[in-house]
């Protein structure tokens, strides 16, 4: 009974050319686009390496935590996509003068009772060399504070979390085309296409209800519960939208190559909530409106696309304006909630901010199915 | 008593499609549900079967109350919608085998019915086809292979031959009646009198929500006051043989149009005869003769004052 019910709506869902199109190929297809369009930006915008100088004096030499930190900014550490924020030159005071003169450096470090940054004039470049300094300082001043205080805490390990730290500051660097944001475009992409399993949901609801369609019709003269049958083909449908959304994940992955962090468990478990909560927001739009199936349709895409350009899909600053202006709307919007278990899975791992998403999803799942239910409960109908 | 339907009323806001509905179908009957577009037909089969509100009355099948989760009664039942319910992403086979399978467990049997249920209506052949390769009467056929393949004891054709190739109907009707010999007990919905009239072994007319009569076709024939209708073809006509012909025993009506004398009479044999023997003994030339028995037509356009056609 259930493999009988299973495997026939696998069947009609996986033949459903139309469907099949908004849930697999219009992700890719867009994906795609998205990769060319920001190719061509970080093309054009590359973020080259910046030449800097150090006067290599007294001061310098006995300065190993700032030693550290430029030669930490400098490295490169073999990856193509790690690749330092300077090259760097040690010269004499003269000599640095010289190149900024001749423009071959964007400025030199100096010190002379204290950090000096000299630069020819201000611009992106000076800033980002001044940005590190300035990260250093900090770091430096509460380096100095732990030492002074315990010389022994002086060990490899604080060393590293300032080197870290650095590294980190490379990454926020202020290109346009910083991989946050790129990134985050092809979560928001994911996002929509769990959404679009809603198709999925409309399309089971359909089947299942008498008023919807007339094979609806003869599944409720069959001697079968309704909701029994209803079960199967949901699960039928998050079966085959989880696997499409598998497939995008794949295809950003491995052909696009973006990058998703190395959580891959918890990366996969945020698709099948994400693939649950688009599949029964479908099943909910499909009871809840009262039109037909074009404007079913419509609603399905409008609503997703909305969701998607709220958490930032066609404007990127558009998910920051709601979370500071409107946070509210952030945890209303389950494409947004998606988009940020992916984002906060990345940058910072398994964290409170996940959880917290993933249990809001939860609670959208709960409330389409619940709400679906309602209706499908009533087992006669007014009219046909 | 497979079915017993009393004062069921159906209304759609201000219309009222069902209009307290009785009626009683008994074992192995072809019951014919005989009426015109909108008199009622397919609301009365959806109101039967639970699929349907309504807002009175009472529905028994085979003695026992119908309802939703009436399961024991469901698996009796099987139903060949006006509409074609097939899936478009599955094959003939499938379809067939799919909705089997909402009834029969057993995957042997139900290999074996599938199989029978696509021979029976003739579409062998197109087993691996999709229904949108199908014709309209093949699609008919496959749409009653879904319905029946669960061999059900109670089986509703609602108007199963609507646009469909003379051939497709013949082997539909056929298939109907051997259905029946075979044991089911059969309520079919027309608007074709000549089918009903062909297949059923009793008819109930419907009319805005209810059944305006009952009974064999001979039977329905027999409550009407005119019998058979004689055609003559004339060339010429004046009042007074016209009035001469009505004055006849046993003529209901005559009258003269398109060159032809049509004649009702009542009830009763040599009606004929007689035309024809006052046409001769007063010289009038007359060309072909034609005569017909009533039709459930002239049933229904007595009982409601229309014609059955639209
Ligand atoms: N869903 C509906 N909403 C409103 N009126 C309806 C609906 N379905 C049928 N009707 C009306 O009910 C009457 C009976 O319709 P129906 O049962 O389909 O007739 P039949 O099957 O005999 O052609 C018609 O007047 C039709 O217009
Ligand atoms: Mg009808």
């Amino acid at each position: 009974m259930f493999l009988h019910n299973y495997i026939y709506r696998l069947k009609c869902i996986i033949r459903d050319k139309e469907f099949l199109f908004w849930t697999l190929l219009f992700p890719i297809i867009l994906a795609t686009l998205f990769n060319f369009a920001f190719s061509n930006i970080t093309e054009a915008e590359k973020f080259t390496r910046l030449n800097i100088a150090v006067v290599d004096n007294e001061e310098f030499r006995q300065n190993t935590a700032l030693q550290r930190a430029i030669k930490a900014a400098a490295n490169s550490s073999g990856d193509k996509d790690q690749e330092g924020l300077f090259n760097i030159r040690y010269t004499s005071k003269e000599e640095g003068d010289k190149l900024l003169e001749d423009r071959e450096i964007e400025g030199y470090i100096y010190l002379d009772n204290g950090i000096k940054l000299v630069v020819k004039e201000s611009g992106l470049s000076q800033s980002i060399i001044k940005g590190f300094m300035d990260h250093f300082m900090q770091l430096s001043s509460t380096l100095e504070t732990i030492i002074r205080k315990d010389p022994q805490s002086m060990e490899r390990g604080i060393l590293d979390k300032a080197e870290a730290a650095i590294n980190y500051l490379k990454e926020v660097a202020p290109s346009k085309s910083s991989p946050d944001i790129v990134v985050n475009y092809f979560y928001n992409l994911i996002a929509m296409a769990c959404m679009y399993g809603g198709f999925w949901g409309l399309k089971e609801v359909t089947v299942i209800q008498a008023n919807l369609s007339s094979q609806g019709a003869r599944i409720n003269i069959a001697p079968i519960h309704k909701f029994k049958i209803f079960i199967v083909c949901v699960l039928a449908a998050v079966t085959v939208q989880l696997f499409e959304i598998l497939l995008l994940l794949a295809y950003l992955a491995l052909v696009l190559k973006i990058s998703f962090g190395n959580q891959i468990g918890y990366i996969i478990f945020t698709c099948i909530v994400g693939t649950i909560t688009g599949v029964t927001f479908g099943a909910f739009v499909a009871s809840v409106v009262k039109k037909g199936e074009g404007v079913k349709i419509g609603i399905l895409i409008g609503s997703s696309m909305t969701m998607s350009f709220l958490a930032g899909m066609m404007y990127d600053k558009m998910k920051y304006i709601i979370s500071t202006k409107v946070p509210v709307i952030g945890y209303l919007n389950p494409a947004n909630l998606i988009t940020d278990c992916f984002y906060s899975l990345y940058y910072y791992g398994i964290n409170t901010r996940f959880f917290i998403n993933i249990g809001v999803l939860c609670v959208f799942i709960v409330f389409f199915s619940l709400c679906t239910y309602l209706i499908l409960r009533r087992q006669k109908y007014a009219s046909l | 008593m497979v079915i017993k339907v009393e004062n069921l009323t159906k209304r759609y806001g201000d219309l009222i499609a069902l209009d307290n509905f009785n009626l009683e179908v008994n074992h192995g009957e072809i019951f014919g549900l005989l009426g015109p577009n909108g008199s009622g037909k397919t609301t009365a089969i959806n109101c039967i079967l639970s699929l349907l509100k309504y807002d009175k009355g009472t529905v028994k099948i085979y003695n026992k109350p119908m309802a939703p989760d009436a399961y024991d009664i469901k698996e009796k039942i099987g139903l060949v919608m006006q509409n074609v319910a097939v899936f478009e992403e599955l094959t003939v086979y499938e379809n067939v085998d799919y909705f089997c399978g909402l009834y029969i467990k057993n995957k042997k049997l139900r290999l074996k019915l599938v199989e029978e249920a696509i021979d029976f209506v003739g579409i062998s052949y197109y087993k691996d086809f999709y229904p949108k390769m199908l014709s309209g009467g093949l699609l008919r056929r496959l749409n009653i292979a879904c319905g029946i393949a669960h061999q059900p004891k109670l089986i509703i054709f609602d108007e199963p031959t609507v646009a469909v190739d003379p051939q497709s109907r013949i082997n539909i009707l056929e298939g109907i009646q051997k259905l029946n010999k075979a044991g089911a007990t059969i309520i079919y919905t027309s608007h074709y009198m000549e089918e009903v009239e062909q297949i059923c072994t009793r008819i109930g007319i419907m009319d805005k929500g209810r059944i305006i009569a009952i009974g064999t076709k001979e039977e329905l024939k027999d409550m009407i006051s005119s019998g058979e209708k004689i055609t003559v073809e004339l060339f010429s006509m004046d009042n007074k043989i016209l009035e001469d012909i009505k004055g006849l025993p046993h003529i209901v009506s005559a009258e003269y149009r398109d060159n032809s004398l049509i004649v009702r009479s009542s009830k009763g044999k040599n009606n004929l005869v007689s035309v024809l023997d006052y046409l001769k003994s007063n010289d009038i030339d007359f060309g072909r003769i034609y005569s017909e028995p009533p039709t459930l037509n002239d049933v229904f356009l007595e009982i409601t004052g229309k014609e059955l056609r639209d």
